[in-house]
């Protein structure tokens, strides 16, 4: 520590702090900088931060100098003061401020003009000058980030943000002197350059130069400048759960931008293009505003009877089914509008052509329907399931609550149908996602979420291995911070059948064949034995089972999985040494290895190498299974799962129920003691479930084999769909209940990390659509069950009370970054990683559950000779429910587009662009491709987000025994040529 | 500057062919195998691709970008910086001629007029309609006393006047 002087005042600092960190830290001096900003490397090359120091002839810069002991600073020394004149004159000259040059002072733009009227410089007009101005738009056509290079004062945060933050480095300067300038890629194309639109080049720029579109197209600049309200909240899309702030104008969501750099927002600052441009799907003109109630429900005496058509027309519509939708016309897409070529395309007409009315609801969709008022439809829904109740019992229902929900309105939800309808049967889409995860942490260490963080990923871990998880595009602001973690210096290794972004910059890739994980992971167990590298101390003193283990992969060695796997036995041995020796290596899956059915198995067999080399319980050593929804951990967290109420507490025990029947105020005997139904269990014939009520998901385009899905729904007595829009599923609906979207609430959201987040409302749901939990809580009381919550805090008030690992949360101290739980008194800090002494089971140890290879449960033929794995893409989200209305992501991704490797695209006849039908033992359809080295020869990508290619169409139903997840990684398909009509 | 066809280089949107496959890319291992990073070896191998191209595209630079693990920004940002890399195609003979003040005093501008007439280039930075010559303006090379100092392509040639100009044009073929 040193002490210096600064302004006259005494500021104790590190040694290692700059005179601008500490003067800041210390609340002092409001030192101006321009290429200074949080978290970029210093370059120290606009001078505006110069202060004087005692003894020094020169001025220095704050940012770049450190402090010394004994140092006097001024900062607004008379020195100083002049320089920063000119500096800033300097840049006025090829600045357009005439506006301040008069009544433009009394309002600054931006940060860069409020040191120009601060400092009281005033540029010379415009015709008086030597200089032109830079040129205007360098991003022409560009649907999200515009250029006006001509108030660019060359401070390059921009090209710091992106090769440094974003590790991209699509932006740099060009030329020199007077002539320099800020360029995309070598020839101002950003999609060649390798841009991915996260806009941290709009966050950073201190002049807006680099700005949204789509604000600038709906919003005047004074609003922009002046929002009607800004609001935190969290974004609605992937488990990282980046905190957001809602800029509001005319009570519509203006624009999205970040907080900056609290350090322990899990965000620190960026997002991904989703977060930061996918926000307009809110005001998408699809909106339902109204509750709908299909045509043929009759009031008749104080009573709702059905009298519309029966049998197969009674949920029919005059629409084409997904299945026939995947095979005949597709839409086409509107030009990819980026880069140079579309210079000419007027802006206005390019933002009439986005999706709005492309993939929007078709009008025939709401033809079987009428609005109807809340009470009818909520009396109506009241009145049948609980007819369904009483005449085929409480399991004839059953729920699909949202992963996309807060956890208060799925806490509300499972306590509606456990209390009122006395049933279990309630999921989620955690099913499709991480269940096997879950079965397996818990067979192995009993616990259910991710041991560690972010950030100890980021800053803390010596190898990162990535089994099965495309970050890059699926969690792209972690995605970003792994890429930091690789290029300080952690070890990277991927193992993914594709070449994703992070696989290709890996320092070892094990590029297997989908499904094949186990005998890889066992491979590199055996080798990890064989070279005595496992963790000998930790595995005797925290673990089970070693024995048995050790066992079990004697006779998987390199060589044999090599062969299974397709990995050379070198790379499988170089990989399985570089993780044992860490020293700290943390683990990351995703989708890649649970969506098998034997999903369990492959993570099993990943825990077994981790725990063997004792790669837990340590800062940088971190178990992260990354979660995929933006809720999905907390919905699981508060019991909308069918075996568990919070805090993972079992159904089947009466002594919990006992607890949740008082919390509750009902008997005990209405709670049921049997487990229910999950997701892919429910959608069958034997399940016995009669009525269905969904919130805000849609599993005819997200559950397997989805032709047989949407039969199964068109039986069903009574659905009744809570979303925002008129879905895939809503079409079949009785009753659709319009809700709100994540702007419109208040709540909390857990993420992939445990971390509680708090998000407020920004906007009101708009025509009569309701709060979520609203709607929910009256649909309780009109159920039987007592729901008397006045606001979302209330929940959570009530939510602690029997969640012993929430206890110490409450809404004034989840403000800020939240609390990563366990949290189980008030005072309570939470828990950044977990297990560095015992695991949560009944003797504190970790148990080796031993797991064989099995092959995949379809192989490719020769009829189908193609294996085809299924996921996400950067630009769209799940179903497409909210992307594929928010203007700019889906111009970016506007048509479905299926991966095939350059050499079968050449064997099959097929150039990029052209339409290809994929057929699996149980269906086909019809989509465009994308010749892309990123698979590898006979494997096809289908992401499954698009219902006119709907990738589920083909995906195999078998379930993983344990967790009853879906095979939906890998099938077997045929590709050929396709001709359908394509309509605009 | 006028954007002249040039024989190796399609301008149009025909496909593109690499700069680095077999014998460029041996010379390029060399290159690499003498210096510490990829990164390093930027400037050579930017003078690799302007040898065999006469000019550096847009494309050049990215492929330039990718065989050395570097962006196709900093690679334009790096070929924009210097004067001595090409953005567009110029003639088979480089000419660079020194009109700094002292080289300018002593009939620089002379100098320049005469090998503007007698290569046919007619413009600064244009290229002669036989695709043979482009002649531009530089500052000092560094040979003040023996103005006027001509730059053909590698040659180094002083003392240059207008009358030998002519004979100096016919030296190239
Ligand atoms: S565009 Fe903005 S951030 Fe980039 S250099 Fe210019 S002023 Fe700075
Ligand atoms: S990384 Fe995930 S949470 Fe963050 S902005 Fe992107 S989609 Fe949203
Ligand atoms: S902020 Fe210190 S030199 Fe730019
Ligand atoms: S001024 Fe011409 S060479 Fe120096």
């Amino acid at each position: 520590m040193v002490t210096l002087t600064v302004n006259g005042r005494r500021v104790t600092a590190d040694a290692e702090q700059t005179i601008l960190d500490a003067a800041r830290a210390a609340g002092i001096a409001d030192i101006p900088t321009l290429c200074w900003y949080p978290k970029l490397p210093i370059v120290g090359n606009c001078r505006i931060c110069l202060v004087s120091v005692e003894g020094q002839a020169k001025l220095v810069p704050a940012c770049a100098t450190k402090v010394a002991d004994g140092m006097v600073v001024q900062t607004e020394s008379h020195a100083a003061v002049e320089n920063r004149k000119g500096v800033l004159r300097l840049l006025l000259e090829r600045y357009p401020g005439d506006h301040l040059r008069n009544g433009g002072r009394a309002a600054p733009r931006n940060e860069f003009e409020r040191y120009v009227v601060r400092y009281g410089v005033a540029p010379t007009p415009l015709g008086a000058r030597d200089l032109a101005l830079r040129h205007g738009d360098e991003r022409p056509g560009d649907p999200m980030i515009r250029h006006d290079m001509s108030t660019c004062i060359l401070c390059t945060r921009c090209v710091r943000a992106c090769e440094d933050i974003q590790v991209v480095g699509v932006l740099d300067v060009a030329q020199r002197g007077e002539h320099a300038e800020i360029i995309v890629g070598a020839d101002g194309d950003p999609d060649k350059a390798g841009c991915t639109w996260c806009g941290e080049c709009v966050r950073v720029c201190p002049t807006g130069a680099i700005f949204e579109v789509m604000p600038q197209e709906r919003f005047a600049p004074e609003q922009i400048r002046q929002p009607q309200r800004t609001v935190r909240s969290v974004c609605p899309y992937c488990g990282v759960g980046c905190q957001v702030d809602l800029h509001v104008a005319d009570d519509r969501i203006m624009r999205v931008t970040s907080p900056d750099i609290e350090l322990d927002t899990p965000n620190q600052g960026s997002t991904c293009v989703k977060g930061r441009f996918g926000y307009d799907f809110p005001q998408h003109h699809d909106r339902l505003t109204k509750p709908l109630i299909r045509r043929g429900w009759l009031k008749q005496g104080g009573h709702w009877v059905w009298r519309g058509p029966t049998g197969a027309e009674r949920r029919g519509g005059p629409w084409q089914s997904i299945e026939a939708e995947g095979q005949t016309v597709k839409p086409a897409g509107p030009p990819r509008a980026v880069g140079k070529a579309v210079r000419d395309l007027p802006l206005l007409e390019r933002l009439d052509m986005d999706i709005r009315d492309r993939v929007a609801t078709p009008a025939a969709w709401y033809e079987p329907f009428r609005e109807a008022s809340w009470d009818e439809a909520m009396e109506l829904t009241a009145q049948e399931l609980l007819r369904i109740k009483r005449e085929r019992g409480g399991d004839a229902l059953a729920c699909f609550s949202s992963a996309k929900c807060t956890n208060e309105e799925n806490y509300v939800m499972m306590r509606m149908f456990r209390g009122a309808l006395g049933t279990n049967n309630i999921d989620h889409c955690t099913r499709l996602c991480h269940s096997t995860s879950v079965a397996a942490m818990q067979r192995a260490l009993n616990t259910s979420a991710a041991s560690g963080s972010m950030r100890e990923v980021e800053h803390a871990a010596d190898v990162i291995f990535i089994a099965g998880a495309n970050t890059t595009e699926s969690h792209p602001v972690f995605g970003a911070a792994i890429k930091r973690a690789h290029e300080r210096g952690a070890t990277l290794i991927v193992a993914d059948p594709r070449k994703t972004e992070l696989a290709a910059r890996a320092d070892v890739h094990l590029q297997m064949q989908p499904g094949t994980d186990v005998a890889l992971f066992n491979a590199m167990l055996n080798h990890v034995i064989t070279s005595g590298l496992e963790a000998k101390d930790f595995v005797a003193r925290r673990t089970h089972a070693f024995d048995k283990l050790r066992e079990s992969v004697r006779a998987m060695t390199p060589e044999v999985a090599a062969k299974i796997t397709g990995v050379p036995a070198e790379r499988i041995r170089e990989a399985a040494e570089i993780y044992a020796r860490g020293p700290n290596t943390s683990t990351l899956w995703a989708m890649g290895l649970t969506q098998h059915a034997n999903g369990t198995d492959l993570v099993t067999s990943l825990l077994n190498l981790m725990l063997a080399c004792g790669m837990i319980g340590r800062w940088g050593a971190a178990m992260m299974p990354v979660r995929g929804q933006n809720n999905v951990q907390g919905a699981s967290d508060v019991g909308a799962i069918p075996f568990v109420y919070t805090d993972y507490r079992s159904v089947k025990d009466p002594k919990v129920r006992a607890e949740y029947a008082k919390a509750w105020d009902v008997p005990a005997e209405s709670l049921s003691l049997k487990e229910g139904l999950m997701v892919t269990e429910i959608v069958k014939e034997e399940s016995g479930v009669r009525g269905m009520y969904i919130m805000g998901e849609n599993p005819i385009i997200s559950d397997p084999d989805i032709a047989h899905a949407e039969h199964w729904f068109r039986e069903l007595e009574f659905l009744v769909v809570h979303d925002l829009f008129l879905t895939e599923t809503a079409r079949y609906a009785d009753v659709v209940l319009p809700g709100s979207s994540f702007a419109e609430k208040s709540g909390t959201f857990v993420n992939t990390e445990r971390r509680i987040q708090l998000a407020q409302r920004a906007v009101d749901p708009p025509g009569d659509a309701r709060r979520d939990l609203d709607i929910l809580i009256d649909l309780s009381n009109r159920l039987g069950l007592r729901t008397h919550f006045a606001t979302a805090e209330a929940v959570m008030g009530e939510i602690v009370t029997v969640t012993p690992s929430w206890r110490g949360v409450t809404y004034p101290r989840l403000e800020g970054a939240g609390l990563q739980y366990p949290v189980p008194t008030p005072g309570h800090a939470g828990t950044a990683f977990l297990f560095d002494e015992r695991f949560p089971t009944a003797d504190g140890k970790g148990t080796f559950v031993p797991v064989e290879y099995a092959p995949p449960v379809e192989l490719p033929d020769d009829q189908y000779p193609f294996v085809m794995n299924t996921g996400r893409q950067l630009y769209h989200w799940h179903t497409g429910t909210m992307t594929r209305r928010a203007s700019g992501l889906d111009q970016r991704e506007p048509t479905p587009v299926v991966e095939i490797h350059p050499d079968d695209a050449a064997q099959l006849g097929l150039e990029d662009g052209d339409l290809v039908r994929l057929t699996s033992r149980r269906n086909a359809m019809v989509s465009s491709c994308r010749i892309s080295e990123r698979v590898a020869r006979g494997q096809v990508f289908v992401p499954f987000h698009f219902r006119e290619a709907a990738a589920n169409l083909l995906t195999n139903p078998v379930l993983d025994p344990y967790a009853k997840m879906a095979e939906l990684k890998c099938c077997a398909v045929r590709l050929e040529p396709a001709h359908v009509a394509v309509a605009d | 500057m006028s954007v002249g066809a040039h024989p190796s280089q399609p301008a149009g949107t025909e496909e593109y062919q690499p700069v680095f496959t077999e014998q460029m890319l041996e010379q390029l291992n060399e290159i690499l195998a003498r210096y510490p990073t990829r990164q390093a070896a930027l400037l050579p191998a930017l003078w690799l691709v302007q040898r065999a191209r006469g000019w550096i595209s847009d494309r050049n630079m990215a492929e330039v970008a990718e065989v050395l693990g570097l962006t196709p920004a900093y690679v334009k940002g790096v070929v924009t910086f210097y004067t001595m890399y090409h953005q567009h195609p110029v003639g088979r003979h480089f000419v660079q001629v020194c009109t700094t003040s002292p080289c300018n005093i002593c009939g620089a501008e002379a100098v320049v007029q005469a090998l503007l007439e007698a290569t046919g280039a007619k413009e600064l930075g244009a290229t002669s309609p036989d695709g043979k010559w482009t002649v531009i303006e530089v500052e000092c090379l560094g040979a003040c006393g023996f103005a006027t100092p001509v730059l053909v392509d590698d040659d180094f040639i002083e003392s240059v006047t207008p009358d030998r100009v002519p004979e100096l044009v016919r030296k190239y073929k």
